[in-house]
């Protein structure tokens, strides 16, 4: 009787242990699964902190050939990875800085590049419209004697309504202010030129009459 | 003596208010008077060797020596020395000019060189800038057959005033620097 009832008990007790066996045995493996992805973890996060050391220090002591775009896109990364160390937080406040300081001068030169062609463009503009009547001043100033520069002065002339004909000497500008040489009238600014055998003003505007005579002449200091 | 006080006060404040006007000047602005002002000590050299100068026409001469006059103050005179006597001998402008022209000899080389300013431009109380341009002026006279007979070279100052006035021009007010050549001073005549 005892041995029927341990015969039919045993196969309970084989499973119930079994299942005890392959518990405890399961949990042992996640465990070890767990602490090798720490210690992957552990690993990367220790790569990234030398990585971002490194990338850093470089990026402080200019020793990479990055734009300043690839600079600043790699700071940004490098700021996503959250280290906590606090070497790579002083370094990144550095990088920062200069960072920001080398976006400032990039921005500035940017614009000073922008606003110099839209100058030389204007003036590029301008000296073509203005391009025969520079010659004509220029070729009195280079006239190799007195005969030809005052047929040069006669021919020059025809272009004004009047000999009278007021012209400006722009000094200096500032603010949309000008400052001007003391007002001279065309006959003696073509003359002027004659004596002083140069010419180192750019037109800077010029006004007509109705006839297309110039009636004011304003040039400007090189 | 109340109405004195109140006078002296009115003075000093517009001799204050016109230091103020003259000291707004930018550096860029103070920089373009200080150039107009040398370039008008140039222009007066290449007057000055165009009217010396015996192959310029009677006409032509005299034309010029009205342009150069124009350069100077009313009243300004120009120094001349001689390597013969230890006087110096100043002439209005306009006079100095017209000896230049008939100066006796055949050729006249004169040429201008080392222009600068050895007193900056400052500002006077009632707006006027002052100061001091030195100039070497290298003179040399010849005689019919080319040869060289009488060569100095003289160092003189020249003093400078601008002012800043306005004019109507076409219906709208033009501010602009009149520079003004003052008294020519000879300093030092050597061969």
């Amino acid at each position: 009787m005892k041995i029927e009832n341990v015969m039919r008990i045993a196969p309970r007790y084989l499973l119930v242990m079994l299942m005890i066996v392959v518990a405890l045995g399961g949990t042992t493996s996640c465990k070890s699964k767990k602490k090798i992805a720490r210690e992957q973890a552990a690993a990367e996060y220790a790569a990234r902190v030398d990585q971002a050391k490194k990338d850093l220090t470089a990026i402080l002591n200019d020793a990479t050939d990055w734009s300043l775009k690839e600079k600043e896109e790699r700071f940004s990364t490098i700021k996503s990875w959250n280290i906590q160390d606090e070497e790579v937080l002083k370094l990144i406040d550095l990088v920062e800085d200069k960072l920001a300081r080398e976006r400032a001068e990039a921005d500035r030169k940017n614009e000073e590049e922008r606003l110099k062609k839209v100058e030389d463009d204007r003036g590029k503009a301008k000296a073509s419209k203005y391009a025969s009547i520079e010659n004509q001043l220029l070729s009195i100033a280079a006239a190799p004697d007195a005969a030809t520069a005052n047929a040069k002065i006669n021919q020059a002339l025809q272009l004004f309504a009047t000999p009278d004909a007021p012209v400006l000497i722009i000094i200096s500008q500032a603010g949309g202010f000008n400052d001007y040489d003391r007002p001279t009238t065309i006959k003696r600014y073509l003359e002027y030129l004659k004596d002083q055998k140069v010419y180192n003003n750019a037109i800077e505007q010029v006004k007509y009459d109705a006839s297309g005579k110039i009636t004011e002449l304003e040039l400007i200091k090189k | 003596m109340r109405k004195i006080t109140i006078l002296l006060a009115v003075l000093i404040s517009l001799m204050a208010g016109n230091v103020i006007k003259a000291q707004d000047i930018s550096p860029e602005r103070k920089q373009a008077i200080d150039s107009l002002a040398l370039e008008k000590v140039r222009d007066l050299s290449k007057y000055v060797s165009i009217i010396g100068s015996k192959s310029t026409p009677w006409s032509e001469a005299n034309r010029v020596i009205d342009r150069a006059e124009e350069l100077f103050m009313q009243g300004a005179e120009m120094g001349v020395s001689s390597l013969y006597q230890s006087d110096i001998l100043y002439f209005k402008v306009r006079q100095y000019f017209e000896r230049l022209m008939r100066l006796n000899y055949d050729r006249v080389e004169i040429e201008w060189y080392k222009i600068e300013y050895v007193s900056d431009l400052q500002a006077q109380p009632d707006g006027t800038y002052v100061g001091v341009i030195t100039i070497f002026q290298r003179f040399k006279g010849f005689d019919a057959e080319g040869n060289l007979v009488y060569e100095d070279t003289t160092k003189k100052d020249i003093t400078i005033y601008v002012k800043r006035k306005e004019t109507q021009i076409g219906g709208r007010l033009i501010g602009f620097w009149d520079v003004l050549l003052g008294d020519v001073r000879v300093k030092e005549t050597r061969k």
